[in-house]
């Protein structure tokens, strides 16, 4: 899958891969690579500035440590973090099974 | 171990266009990536090319922090706000018949060009593609803006005392809560 085509659900996608514990970037990636059985193939760099905009947003929150004489950023979820992971999930369930009843020709499991 | 020439060189581009702090996570990501290839059995050129091509293009990973600048941010609040403000003087400016004030031509000229000034640097900012520029453009905007704020009130205290008075009276509501059209025209 392209980063394109993730376009809109990256951010509850890194929310998801800091769900088990605080991570830093690369191993936000390996994480989401881990979990998709590789089919994620997003341009690594990209990772960053969204994690960057997740901090802003308050959803996550960063610090710094220091890892083999490397400077280290980790990033941990919030509780508004854990909330918008929750929402975004219950969204994309909702909207997965929505758009799977139009594409498969059959009746909505939840109609409104 | 030294890295190969390429991500030094990868290294720069970044360090040249954005604050140290992210130029230094970008670069213990990208030496992370790096020492998964050369786990993977690559040689270090192989590995560094490799490491440099999944991270993607610098330009464009720069101008995805640009987006997330909080100068980008800042700007376009005071952007946004600034017709309220702007209003809020204008009704102060023509209450007072400034017109009439005893200002010369040169300072009415000098205050105008600031102001245009201030307002494309704000536009730079909340505008521009580099981080960097964006960021000098906001903090030397904000910054414009308190000057613009400063002299406009000192010019209308020197010309217009009557005017004054009636600003403070609609400042003092403001700071007891009651509320003011006006509060952002004085500075708190």
């Amino acid at each position: 899958m392209r980063a394109e085509e993730l376009k809109g659900h990256l951010d509850a996608v890194l929310l998801a891969a800091l769900e088990d514990g605080p991570r830093h970037g690369y191993a936000v990636i390996e994480a989401l690579r881990h979990s998709t059985g590789g089919r994620l193939d997003l341009p690594t760099g990209t990772i960053y500035p969204a994690l960057r905009r997740l901090e802003q947003a308050g959803l996550i929150t960063g610090s710094w440590s220091v890892v083999g004489g490397r400077r280290r950023r980790e990033y941990r979820l919030t509780a508004a973090g854990r909330r918008a992971l929750s929402g975004r999930r219950a969204d994309w369930r909702e909207f997965a099974a929505t758009v799977s009843a139009a594409l498969e020709g059959r009746g909505c499991p939840n109609p409104a | 171990m030294s890295e190969p020439r390429v991500i030094g060189a990868y290294l720069a581009v970044l360090a040249a266009e954005l604050p140290a702090p992210i130029a230094e996570e970008l670069a213990d990501g990208l030496a992370d990536t790096y020492q998964s290839y050369l786990r993977q059995g690559l040689a270090p050129d192989q590995a560094a090319k490799s490491a440099v091509a999944e991270f993607g293009d610098p330009h464009v990973i720069a101008a995805a922090f640009a987006r997330v600048n909080p100068a980008r941010r800042g700007a376009r609040r005071l952007l946004l706000t600034g017709p309220v403000v702007g209003g809020c003087w204008a009704a102060v400016l023509i209450t007072g018949r400034a017109w009439a004030w005893p200002i010369p031509l040169p300072g009415r000229i000098g205050f105008g060009l600031v102001l245009l000034t201030v307002i494309g640097l704000l536009a730079a900012a909340a505008l521009g593609t580099r981080y960097r520029l964006a960021a000098r453009a906001g903090i030397a905007g904000c910054a414009g803006i308190a000057a613009i704020d400063a002299i406009a009130i000192t010019g209308v205290m020197l010309a217009s005392p009557s005017v004054t008075l009636v600003m403070m009276g609609a400042w003092r509501p403001a700071r007891r809560g009651s509320g003011s059209a006006c509060r952002p025209c004085v500075p708190s």
